[in-house]
């Protein structure tokens, strides 16, 4: 079956800033400045250090698969996402994304909370990809699923942080693209909410979107995903099945908890 | 150094399709092209129009929601943009007309005046704007895709939007003065569509600039005050000494301004300062559209 999502020796570079400390004090800074007042222009990639968040990432993803993507904090997942979405730019490699991609980055993207809930609707949903016609369409569905009804013309900074949520989730939950990008979304909302949540994913998954879906919730990920990738240090593993690789993850966090857990 | 490009295809709506069909999804329903294409090469092209039209719903969602917040908790409301460019005329008409006495090129300050301040008054807010407009709304842009240069022209528009409404009050006062409307009225929206591109232009650099060293949203200010006194929007501009002259109309509002208020009162037009303020616009937009597309690399990364 041909790839939907093909990506190719990918490779992301950041510069992270090392800490500074030539100048202890404000009166060392002062004649430092005076010294070599464009030491701030000169030096601009002096005392940064380049890390690879990814490395040679490769991978294909078939139509309809859902991919889980685990990995300690820092380790290049949401690079790998981002990179997908076209938000942040590759330092090197090739992808090749055969339909249309919808992110869901955050949740409540865009959101103003000066409008209300009807408009942010509107634009929340045009922000995340959606024609007019389309959010015309789910709007009664979209409504239904926050639960968010008789607050519907209230500005939604006057929302509850769940009604907030409901809503932010409702519209993305509603997105039709081929490949949907999602990071950490099911963290939102009360139990119920967030069951309700796990239903709609996965129906979505069961429509033959293609899915990614960046967790540290090991049970969301076992329930949802076919495909596991785990990253590590930026390179991305995968072994021959998902509960193997989510072994290897496991495997590869526990010993770092045993110290820490063992730590005074 | 990447470029990300969206190759045109006809793209078959495989999303629409009912769910009853389940995972049959197959290969033969995929595009021949990928329809999104991550690459690592730079791009001769400074701005994708294709782009930016492909995403005009989103551009027309920007626009409205600014007007629609920008007077939320105010109490005169949208009244503001008429009352900014009148108490504006109103200072400089007491100093500058009254008190000062600087001449008008035989039209009536208040008159010679409201029709500097009001393209000025658009220039400004539209460049300072959209200078801050990516730092604004650095939260989308490190979430979703879209042409990034869509934030800064959103900006402009709005202001450009405030521009036709407060053209109204302009209409008043040449009615008011008894000013006749001359033919050479037609020339006033060209001019208007240069001012826009050149603010857009300089509103995309800045903003660039300014989502990678905020020293810009410090500095701006200072430079768009010298600019309105570099420019003539309360003083005519023949009171410039001729040997200064040629230095002064390299600044492109000289001519955009000077040539605003010629064709709509009637004053002789300035043909040098209007050829002069073309290419100069020209020069700076082409930059200025390049210098965004290169900071816009690194946009996700740094804002």
């Amino acid at each position: 079956m041909r790839p939907i999502v093909s990506v190719r020796s990918l490779s992301k570079r950041y510069y992270v800033g090392r800490p500074r400390n030539n100048s202890p004090t404000l009166r060392d800074a002062v004649i430092e400045a005076i010294n070599s007042p464009f030491a701030n222009l000169r030096n601009h990639r002096n005392g940064v250090v380049p890390l690879w968040a990814l490395k040679d990432v490769s991978f294909d993803v078939a139509p309809g698969e859902v991919v889980g993507i685990i990995g300690r904090n820092g380790a290049g997942k949401s690079t790998l996402l981002k990179i997908l979405a076209r938000i942040v730019k590759p330092t090197a490699g090739e992808v090749d994304i055969y339909g249309r991609v919808g992110s869901l980055l955050g949740v409540g993207t865009g959101f103003h909370p000066d409008l209300t809930g009807r408009e942010n609707i509107f634009l929340n949903g045009t922000i995340l990809g959606m024609k007019a016609p389309e959010i015309k369409r789910k709007f009664d569905e979209i409504v239904a699923f926050a639960e968010v009804g008789q607050f519907l013309d209230t500005a939604v900074k006057h929302y509850s942080s769940g009604m907030y949520l409901r809503l932010a989730f409702a519209i993305a939950a509603h997105l039709e693209p081929e490949v949907l990008l999602l990071d950490e979304v099911l963290a939102v909302g009360d139990k119920p909410f967030q069951e309700k949540c796990l239903e709609k994913m996965k129906s979505v998954s069961r429509d033959g979107r293609t899915v990614f879906f960046v967790s540290h919730n090991l049970k969301h990920i076992e329930e949802l995903c076919r495909r596991v990738f785990f990253i590590n240090g930026g390179v991305l593993y995968e072994e021959c099945d998902a509960n193997a690789t989510i072994t290897k993850y496991l495997k590869d966090i526990s010993p770092q908890e045993e110290r820490v857990a063992s730590a005074p | 150094m990447a470029k990300v490009d969206r190759v045109a295809t006809n793209l078959p709506d495989l999303a629409s399709r009912s769910s009853a069909q389940g995972n049959n999804l197959s290969a033969a329903i995929l595009p021949a092209q990928p329809l999104i294409k991550i690459r690592v090469r730079k791009s001769w092209s400074s701005i994708e129009l294709r782009e930016i039209w492909d995403h005009r719903e989103l551009l027309y969602y920007l626009v409205w929601r600014d007007i629609k917040v920008r007077y939320k908790q105010t109490i005169l409301g949208a009244s503001w943009i008429i009352l900014q460019p009148l108490l504006m005329t109103l200072v400089f008409a007491v100093f500058l007309g009254e008190i000062a006495q600087v001449p008008s090129q035989g039209v009536p300050y208040v008159l010679f005046l409201f029709s500097g301040l009001l393209p000025w008054t658009f220039f400004l807010n539209a460049v300072s704007g959209s200078s801050y407009s990516l730092v604004i709304n650095a939260p989308l842009i490190t979430r979703v895709y879209f042409p990034r240069s869509l934030v800064p022209l959103a900006a402009t528009l709005v202001r450009l939007s405030d521009f036709i409404v407060a053209s109204a009050v302009l209409v008043i006062l040449m009615v008011y003065y008894h000013q006749f409307f001359n033919w050479t009225i037609v020339i006033a929206p060209f001019l208007i569509v240069q001012l826009t591109l050149l603010a857009v232009g300089l509103g995309m650099w800045f903003s660039a600039l300014n989502a990678k060293y905020r020293d810009i949203s410090t500095a701006l200010p200072v430079l768009l005050q010298l600019w309105m006194f570099t420019s003539p929007v309360v003083y005519p501009a023949s009171l410039v000494p001729e040997r200064w002259k040629l230095v002064y109309e390299l600044n492109p509002l000289v001519g955009i301004i000077d040539g605003f208020r010629s064709s709509l009162l009637g004053l002789e037009f300035n043909w040098r300062s209007l050829f002069i303020s073309v290419v100069v616009s020209l020069v700076l937009i082409v930059h200025s559209t390049y210098a965004f597309k290169r900071l816009d690399e690194e946009f996700a990364d740094v804002v």
